[in-house]
């Protein structure tokens, strides 16, 4: 899946996540991420962000996050949401329920 | 009390509240800059203006919340509205101003620090990389040499007075990189105006000329530059500039000398010229010392030749009244736009 735009999604509000995403000339995934609980879960978040991204085959991607301590659901939610935003028509055919 | 502000945007057309926006930033010891385009503002039940933050192309600036709401919360729920507002000006890459007691609450909204002026004024962005993602890819274009010149010019347009400075640059240098100033505020379009720098100094081989960057006299490092009409000199932006230029840029390329032509006519060049003799080559920073050599503007008809001079006939007398003020090359772009061209072939490129 190809990133078409840059897209965000989120806020920047305790208990929330400020999602940024952008294309990139490669077809690798980079993470920027900045959290309050970066020390206790900063990896944690950044599995569960490429885990995001692989699940819609999505590479070619910088993601940048401003976490303020959100629920790992929420975190989800935000990273889909931009994805739809930055990649166009193609993830409408997605069957959300599967991820 | 917090949840019952609400936030609006308000254009500058809206007079009233501008100057609203203007007396409660006046309150919390802020000017109104000139540059900001809109504002966000946060109103609460009364219909009080307790925050506002405002958008001046990519830039965020005089940002200001009412002190007895401080510390709740409401700089977060600002800034997530103002950020979202630039984005969706389709505005991702964003730059903030700010004071240095500020820094840690811009922190937490996703800005890194790049420059800053003392106790007086920060310059963020909010990305950790790209700046280095940048200076990365320019060093790619590293030339080997004991002597590296680096140039910035607007070129607005190119005249014989900016081809004699690339000139002396490239005679005593092993290596001259000179980039272009990219926004586009000038009379001159920055595709122009780099197509002709690159036709006019085609024939000099030892210097790359690379397109310009928000890290180069741009809207972001050096607002007050594109204001010249308003004579407004801003000491902190050409501190911040040259200081990104010292500390990121030219280390990058290793560029040890910058060249600059003597400004007799335009104030502000003259002052960044001022500027750029302490901020280059003082000890105290911590980038390497960076030589300034200014060099003498070439003369004709006694006057010196500078951009300033060539807009200024040009509108008074058309392009050939400046025929021997620009090198060939500008001088058949100028009559492509001020008229029927004399030469039948356009400008090669």
């Amino acid at each position: 899946m190809k990133i078409t735009q840059q897209s965000h999604a989120g806020t920047l509000e305790s208990g929330d996540v400020l999602i940024r995403i952008q294309p990139v000339d490669t077809q690798e995934i980079e993470i920027e991420l900045e959290s309050v609980v970066e020390k206790q879960f900063g990896t944690a978040i950044q599995r569960l962000i490429h885990d995001t991204l692989n699940k819609l085959n999505i590479t070619g991607v910088r993601v940048i996050v401003e976490d303020k301590g959100a629920l790992d659901c929420v975190i989800k939610a935000r990273v889909q949401a931009a994805l739809i935003r930055a990649t166009g028509t193609q993830l409408l055919e997605q069957n959300w329920s599967e991820l | 009390m917090n949840d019952e502000v609400i936030f609006c945007c308000v254009l500058k057309a809206e007079i009233s509240r501008w100057q609203q926006i203007a007396d409660f930033l006046q309150r919390n010891n802020l000017n109104i800059d000139l540059d900001i385009e809109q504002f966000i503002v946060a109103l609460d039940e009364q219909q009080q203006l307790v925050a506002c933050g405002g958008i001046a192309g990519r830039v965020l600036k005089c940002i200001a919340i009412e002190p007895a709401l401080r510390g709740h919360g409401l700089a977060l729920r600002l800034m997530t509205t103002l950020i979202n507002q630039a984005f969706s000006l389709q505005r991702y890459e964003l730059f903030l101003f700010t004071k240095p007691e500020n820094e840690a609450l811009f922190a937490e909204c996703g800005f890194h620090l790049l420059a800053s002026v003392d106790d007086q004024v920060i310059l963020m962005e909010n990305s950790a990389t790209r700046i280095h993602r940048y200076c990365r890819q320019l060093a790619q274009q590293r030339q080997p040499g004991q002597r590296i010149g680096g140039i910035v010019m607007n070129a607005n347009p190119f005249t014989l007075g900016h081809r004699y400075l690339v000139q002396q640059a490239c005679r005593e240098c092993d290596w001259v990189h000179l980039f272009v100033v990219q926004e586009n505020a000038s009379e001159f379009p920055y595709e122009d105006r780099l197509a002709l720098i690159k036709a006019g100094v085609a024939d000099f081989k030892n210097l790359t000329v690379h397109p310009g960057s928000d890290y180069l006299i741009s809207r972001a490092t050096f607002p007050s530059y594109f204001l010249k009409s308003q004579k407004i000199i801003n000491h902190c932006h050409m501190a911040l500039d040259l200081q990104l230029f010292r500390q990121q840029i030219a280390p990058a390329l290793g560029i040890n000398r910058r060249y600059v032509g003597t400004e007799p006519l335009c104030p502000v060049t003259a002052q960044y010229n001022r500027e750029m003799a302490y901020w280059l080559t003082t000890e105290t920073l911590s980038a390497p010392v960076i030589e300034l050599h200014e060099i003498e503007r070439r003369q004709q008809a006694a006057q010196p030749i500078s951009a300033c001079r060539v807009r200024e006939l040009l509108a008074r007398k058309g392009p050939d009244a400046v025929r021997s003020l620009v090198p060939e090359t500008t001088y058949r772009y100028l009559w492509q736009h001020y008229g029927s061209p004399p030469v039948a072939h356009s400008l090669a490129v």
